[in-house]
């Protein structure tokens, strides 16, 4: 935690007590609007030390109001190094561009950024180099508390730089988690007819697998440290990610992906700034000055139009870690599933008016409702629950990883 | 005799018998008083006199007369006494003083007097001039005012203005009273006593009502019957049951007559009728009513005075800086309420002998402890209590005063139901200690010593604390009649530190001290009437531990950090001349030279020149020994103003300064933080300076009871600093690189409409004003908003403040808050982006958009408790509410990412009415 972090809370926390003694103070959630909209060019790339199809995201800013993104497409984007190295991309999908050729960045060289949009305007970036390396050398889960008491998992790195010079930090991570719908049954309940009436819903074995699935979700926080301020070379027990004992996601295996990519003290203090932006939750009483962040793109021809983006070469190292929920809490329910599935639905089959729907047949195909039960009762004659509840294709995919592990 | 006589006398129609004559003695009598005589004239004769006795007085008189007139006796007798005789009749012999007794009553003393009557009276003077019947008004009107006659009545001198000359002095300790407004009832002209005490008045023949004000002592009325030139000295009462009226004055004329600009004074007592929240009684935020002095937000700390930052105004308490005087982050004002006289705050132009800050000085006064008996003054609030206790150390001569002041938070916290809350840990407390003795009549030392401190756990991880502590020592001195000086010395320290103590190898605990110690040695000397010389000097030194970290525990990895120490010495000589041109202009002409150097050890860093700052344009670390001078800077700064007065109740002022500031706050945020650090000029980051010229009017009505006064500004300053976007400023070993220095400037006009007596009183300010801030460089990463002028986070356009007063009765009274803003400028989102699987905000230009319009409306209800005299204590309760209307003002808007999306949230400090209510003793 560094000095930033915890005097936020410290704000925090001041609020709460106002809050306490005059039980009134507010923070409210607003819908913004955007009052004038500036289109500006997002640039995202991180080209690594792994052999691959490098990637660079291109995109716009888009209104507050709407949800994004606009990525950008038609552009040419190439890198360079100072070794005549010249790195095509294509567009793989909008504003996705992989190089068309895997390489991967090798230490000593400067490597640029340039991209030119379908309007004819281009971009440049400052030089950049590969950064050190750093190894993982454990990653690790343990039970714990969060800084607000709960309880749940922690999974720690610890970290040691390869040679010197390894200190900022940033992790991204990949976690995956098998789903187990809790009230799947082998058969579905099918839709035959819906007219003429009366409707026909018949039962019929499952024709996928439904009931074992696995999710995996990239990281969207940002995550650094550095070890700047202290005595040691590498991270101790760093903790990447924490997840309460009551989230689903740990409820039967899970898998967790770290991939901790050493950043530059441009790059580092970048990330940085946009975090601090991004959580001002917590500096009421004392509002960090937000302003136009830059970064290390910019317009070749107009110094001031505003580019957003960051280039960065950064030497990269992945450690996976799986564990049961059972290696933890043993013989403890397990947390509450993601959907409710207590709740159980016997719509009837016929419609209430001559010319209604059939409740069985919109809660069958429009709202993905799955079989669990027979009642008896012609009238509703089927026991309906969540779908999430008896397919968990709803929440994952139901291809086993390749990596997976059990 | 009594005057109740002489007062039927005068009622009943006069058979008044001319000269007497005839009456022959013989009379004989050596050194004896006139009380003696008068019987033995009554012996000789069958006259009988009428008088009062202490009208004689005690001089003695001699005579030796044989056979002559009694006319010619009593001539004798009284030529040179103001009494007059007068025969009356039945041998009766009325003596009265400086009054003549007419045997007709004049044209006009029933009312209008038909000129047709042809009147056939003889009235021995030239003009129609109403001759005095004292005595008939006071029969009308009942009233303490005290009639003073000055010489015998002279009918030749009646359409002469005569001249009333004397001293003002104080009842109890019969010291001079400098400054005392005497005026005229309803007139036009009027003085002020100069530093002795002297006055000299022109006053119509006859009768006057003269009235006297002055700051302390209880305003006076009285009779003044002018029949010739004279003398009078007023003794006047010290003003100990202070006015209960919401009065932000000074003299009465203030206003007009003096040369500054832009200064204001708040009497602490004066402000226990405006409505605050949570019931706290505050001079700082009563300041912020006044036209150009408002704050970031509610409840933010620091100031912003007409435009400028919130580091560059002087809090002086008793002559020593305080650097933060808030508790809880700006909510509360960290000065005890009771033992605060008064702030004078100095916006316009800031006289020669305070320096060091661009835009203002509050000059804090704190109450001299009790002379002459023990006295306490207490109040109770929802959150907070004060205390005072006065004692006399030595009667009438040495007195001690000890304020204490604290929260009970830590308690409402502890019986809350949240485990979190319960658990944490908010507290606050200030003491203030005052020790003043009187030496002699020439000599006085006082010290006054404060602490304040703030504590807060609120996660359990973590610990924070700050507070100022602060010492000083004065000796005043009058060195002879026409020369006073003064011997400062004084020490201030604010710190604050931050304890952390999670779970991980990373504790750590942090801390930031700053420490100035400064003599000042000042003189005022006034050669004559026309001049008041003001000169010193004083020096300063600086310490200041920019940050230090260490590892809290042995299992911490942390490194120890600790940013060199940085030292500085700021120095400055001053004279300023009061200089009375003429009975209309006067002009206060002064100059300061400051000069200020950073001192060793130090390690500078030198960039090259031309670039902007950072590691690749880092040429070579200097390094500097001890006390080696690494740098100065300093200049003369002018203070300039000049008053012309176009009539006694009106006037123009305008007036011209510059000052140098070298200290800087360190701040990323919008508003004043707790943890913003103070840093000194040094190599790399030059002193700001400011200019700032103004000029107003201003008018005085109906006996001072209004004020008005409308004053314009426009001020620039040069090097104010700002920071990069995210910039690191705590423990930031390279802070030159994340610094830029710019220019502001900023503009407005105040008004302010003022009533200071009567049932209703109070004030209203209104200010426009705009505040703009430039960051410009050929390098664009040292630009904010590509080098243009943008407008401050201050800058709020309109301001309306109302203050307003009514007294229902004696004991109740009935207050209001009015407060309209433009909500301050913010940087706002102008869209939003994806980045690292996430969405965020991309940021408009600095401060291109505002937070809606802030406003605000408190009412309070005072009531004094029952004036028995015997009383042991007198009680106040104050009962408000703050925020009447419940208006939902946000403080501020931010964006965050939460999950991957974006939201914006807006956050308000007090969005509903806050009821509270006070309760206060003294005795």
């Amino acid at each position: 935690m560094d000095v930033g972090t915890t005097i936020g809370s410290i704000k925090k926390g001041c609020w709460v007590f106002m809050s306490a003694i005059i039980a009134n103070s507010c923070v409210e959630e607003f819908e913004p609007e955007t009052e004038i909209f500036e289109s500006a060019l997002i640039v995202e790339a991180t080209i690594t030390n792994e052999e691959k199809r490098q990637q660079v995201l291109v995109s716009r800013t888009f209104r507050l109001e709407e949800d994004g993104p606009t990525p950008e497409s038609s552009a040419v984007v190439r890198i360079t190094d100072d070794q005549q190295g010249n790195y095509a991309f294509e567009e793989v999908e909008p504003g996705t561009y992989l190089s068309t050729e895997p390489f991967r960045a090798l230490p000593g060289r400067a490597y640029e950024l340039t991209v030119e949009t379908s309007d004819g305007r281009t971009y440049g970036s400052r030089a950049s180099s590969l950064t050190p390396e750093s190894e993982i050398l454990d990653l690790y889960a343990s039970v714990g508390e969060n800084s607000n008491g709960q309880e749940g998992i922690g999974i720690f790195l610890d970290n040691r730089p390869l040679g010197t010079d390894a200190r900022f930090f940033r992790f991204e991570y990949e976690e995956t988690y098998k789903i187990i719908a809790p009230r799947w049954v082998a058969v579905d309940a099918v839709v035959v007819r819906d007219r003429p009436r009366p409707p026909i819903v018949i039962l019929e074995p499952k024709t996928e697998e439904q009931r074992v699935c696995y999710n995996t979700v990239p990281s969207n926080t940002i995550i650094l440290s550095d070890t700047e301020d202290s005595s040691q070379d590498g991270l101790t027990r760093f903790p990447v990610r924490f997840i309460r004992k009551d989230n689903f996601i740990i409820s039967h295996r899970y898998s967790i992906l770290v991939k901790q990519f050493v950043q530059s003290r441009d790059a580092f203090a970048f990330y940085e700034t946009l975090d601090e932006f991004s959580s001002q939750t917590e500096s009421l009483f004392s509002q960090v000055q937000p302003g136009f962040l830059e970064g290390n793109i910019f317009s070749l021809e107009n110094e001031s139009e505003k580019v957003l983006g960051f280039f960065q070469v950064s030497s990269v190292t992945t450690r996976r870690l799986f564990f049961d929920y059972e290696d933890f809490f043993p013989g403890e329910p397990l947390p509450p599933y993601e959907s409710d599935c207590s709740e159980e639905f016997t719509p009837n089959l016929l419609p209430d008016g001559p010319d209604g729907p059939s409740p069985l047949v919109q809660a069958i195909n429009a709202l993905g409702q799955k079989y669990v039960e027979a009642t008896g009762d012609e009238n509703s004659p089927y026991i309906l629950v969540t779908r999430a509840c008896g397919d968990c294709t709803a929440l994952g995919s139901n291809v086993v990883p390749e990596f997976w592990e059990e | 005799m009594s005057r109740f006589c002489l007062i039927i006398l005068l009622l009943s129609p006069l058979t008044v018998v001319g000269q007497e004559d005839g009456v022959k003695l013989s009379i004989s009598f050596t050194d004896e008083p006139i009380a003696k005589v008068i019987p033995m004239i009554e012996e000789q004769t069958d006259y009988q006199f009428f008088y009062a006795e202490d009208w004689l007085g005690s001089d003695t008189i001699s005579g030796d007369f044989i056979g002559v007139n009694i006319l010619e006796v009593l001539d004798h007798i009284f030529g040179k006494t103001d009494i007059q005789y007068h025969f009356g009749p039945n041998r009766k012999i009325y003596l009265i003083r400086n009054q003549i007794i007419y045997n007709e009553l004049p044209d006009g003393f029933f009312g209008r007097t038909p000129d047709s009557s042809g009147s056939n009276v003889e009235i021995p003077s030239r003009n129609e001039v109403n001759p005095i019947f004292l005595n008939l008004e006071k029969v009308n009107r009942a009233s303490k005012v005290k009639t003073i006659r000055i010489g015998k009545a002279n009918q030749n001198r009646r359409d002469e203005l005569l001249k009333l000359q004397g001293y003002a002095r104080a009842g109890t300790t019969g010291e001079p009273i400098t400054d005392l407004a005497i005026f005229i009832k309803g007139g036009r002209g009027g003085v002020v006593t100069n530093e002795k005490g002297y006055y000299e008045i022109r006053l119509p023949y006859g009768k006057n009502s003269v009235l006297t004000k002055s700051l302390g002592f209880k305003d006076t009325e009285n009779i003044i019957v002018m029949f010739n030139d004279g003398r009078y000295d007023f003794v006047l009462e010290e003003n100990v049951e202070q006015l209960e009226e919401v009065v932000v004055e000074g003299l009465a004329r203030t206003n007009v007559e003096d040369a500054t600009t832009g200064a204001n004074q708040i009497l602490s007592e004066e402000t226990k009728n405006i409505p605050l929240v949570l019931g706290e009684r505050d001079v700082l935020k009563v300041a912020t009513t006044l036209p150009g002095i408002t704050t970031a937000g509610e409840g933010a700390a620091g100031f912003n005075v007409r435009g400028g930052n919130t580091d560059q105004n002087l809090i002086l308490l008793d002559g020593a800086v305080i650097y933060n005087p808030t508790h809880f982050f700006g909510i509360f004002q960290a000065l005890n309420p009771f033992a605060v006289k008064d702030a004078v705050i100095y916006k316009g132009n800031i006289p020669a002998r305070f320096g060091g800050r661009l835009s203002s000085v509050f000059d804090i006064t704190t109450e001299d402890g009790n002379t002459s008996a023990l006295s306490a003054e207490a109040s109770i609030g929802p959150v907070t209590s004060n205390v005072v206790v006065e004692t006399p150390v030595i009667k009438d001569k040495a007195s001690f005063l000890l304020g204490a002041r604290g929260t009970y938070s830590d308690w409402i916290l502890r019986s809350l139901d949240d485990e979190s809350l319960r658990n944490s840990e908010a507290s606050f407390y200030d003491f203030i200690a005052k020790y003043t003795h009187k030496l002699d009549g020439n000599n006085t030392l006082s010290g006054t010593a404060y602490y304040s401190r703030d504590n807060f756990s609120i996660t359990s991880d973590s610990l924070f604390g700050f507070g100022n502590r602060m010492v000083s020592l004065r000796w005043d001195r009058r060195i002879n009649e026409k020369t006073k000086g003064q011997l400062i010395f004084s020490n201030s320290q604010y710190d604050f530190e931050i304890e952390f103590d999670g779970n991980s190898n990373e504790d750590f605990d942090l801390g930031y001290t700053i420490n100035e110690t400064e003599a000042k040695l000042n003189f005022v000397h006034i050669p004559n009437d026309k001049h008041t010389l003001n000169y010193g000097l004083s020096s300063k030194l600086y310490l200041v531990d920019p940050g230090r970290r260490n590892p809290l525990n042995n299992e911490s990895t942390v490194t120890p950090l600790e940013i060199p120490r940085e030292k500085g010495l700021e120095s400055a000589i001053y004279i300023s001349d009061n200089f009375k041109v003429n009975d209309k202009l006067l002009i206060d002409a002064g100059v300061r030279f400051s000069i200020f150097s950073a001192l060793g050890p130090s390690t500078q860093r030198i960039y090259e020149e031309g670039q902007p700052r950072s590691e690749g344009t880092l040429i070579e670390e200097r390094e500097f020994d001890r006390n080696d001078f690494i740098t100065t800077y300093g200049g003369p700064e002018f203070r300039l103003a000049a008053r012309y007065l176009l009539a006694p109740d009106l006037s123009i002022k305008a007036s011209f300064n510059n000052t140098f500031q070298y200290i800087h706050t360190l701040s990323n945020t919008t508003t004043v933080s707790p943890i913003d650090t103070w840093k000194l000029s040094d190599l790399n980051i030059e002193p700001a300076q400011g200019y700032q010229y103004s000029i107003g009017v201003y008018k005085n009505l109906q006996e001072d009871m209004y004020e008005l006064s409308l004053e314009g500004y426009y001020k620039t300053t040069t090097n104010v600093l700002d920071f990069k976007t995210g910039a690191e400023l705590l423990l930031n070993e390279e802070i030159e690189t994340e610094i830029l220095q710019g220019e502001g400037e900023a503009y407005g006009i105040e008004v302010l409409m003022r009533k200071n007596r009567g049932k209703l009183n109070g004030w209203l300010g209104y200010t426009y004003s705009r505040s703009f801030l430039r960051f410009d460089s050929p390098f664009r990463e040292e630009r904010i908003n590509d080098g243009d002028f943008f407008p401050s986070n201050f800058d709020r356009p309109h301001d309306l403040s109302l203050v307003a007063n009514y007294k229902l009765t004696r004991r109740f009274s009935l207050s209001t808050n009015f407060v309209y803003q433009t909500g301050r400028p913010i940087t706002f989102p102008v869209g939003s982006f994806n980045f690292n699987n996430s969405e965020f905000v991309f940021f408009s230009n600095r401060n291109e958009f505002r937070i809606p319009d802030y406003y605000r409306l408190d009412i309070g209800l005072n009531i004094e408790g029952n004036h028995k005299i015997k009383k042991f204590a007198h009680s106040f309760w104050t009962i408000s509410v703050y925020n009447v209307l419940g208006r939902n003002n946000p403080y501020s808007v931010f964006f965050l990412t939460d999950n991957g999306e974006v939201k914006a949230l807006q956050s308000s400090i007090f969005a509903i009415p806050i009821p509270s209510i006070t309760y206060n003793f003294k005795f």
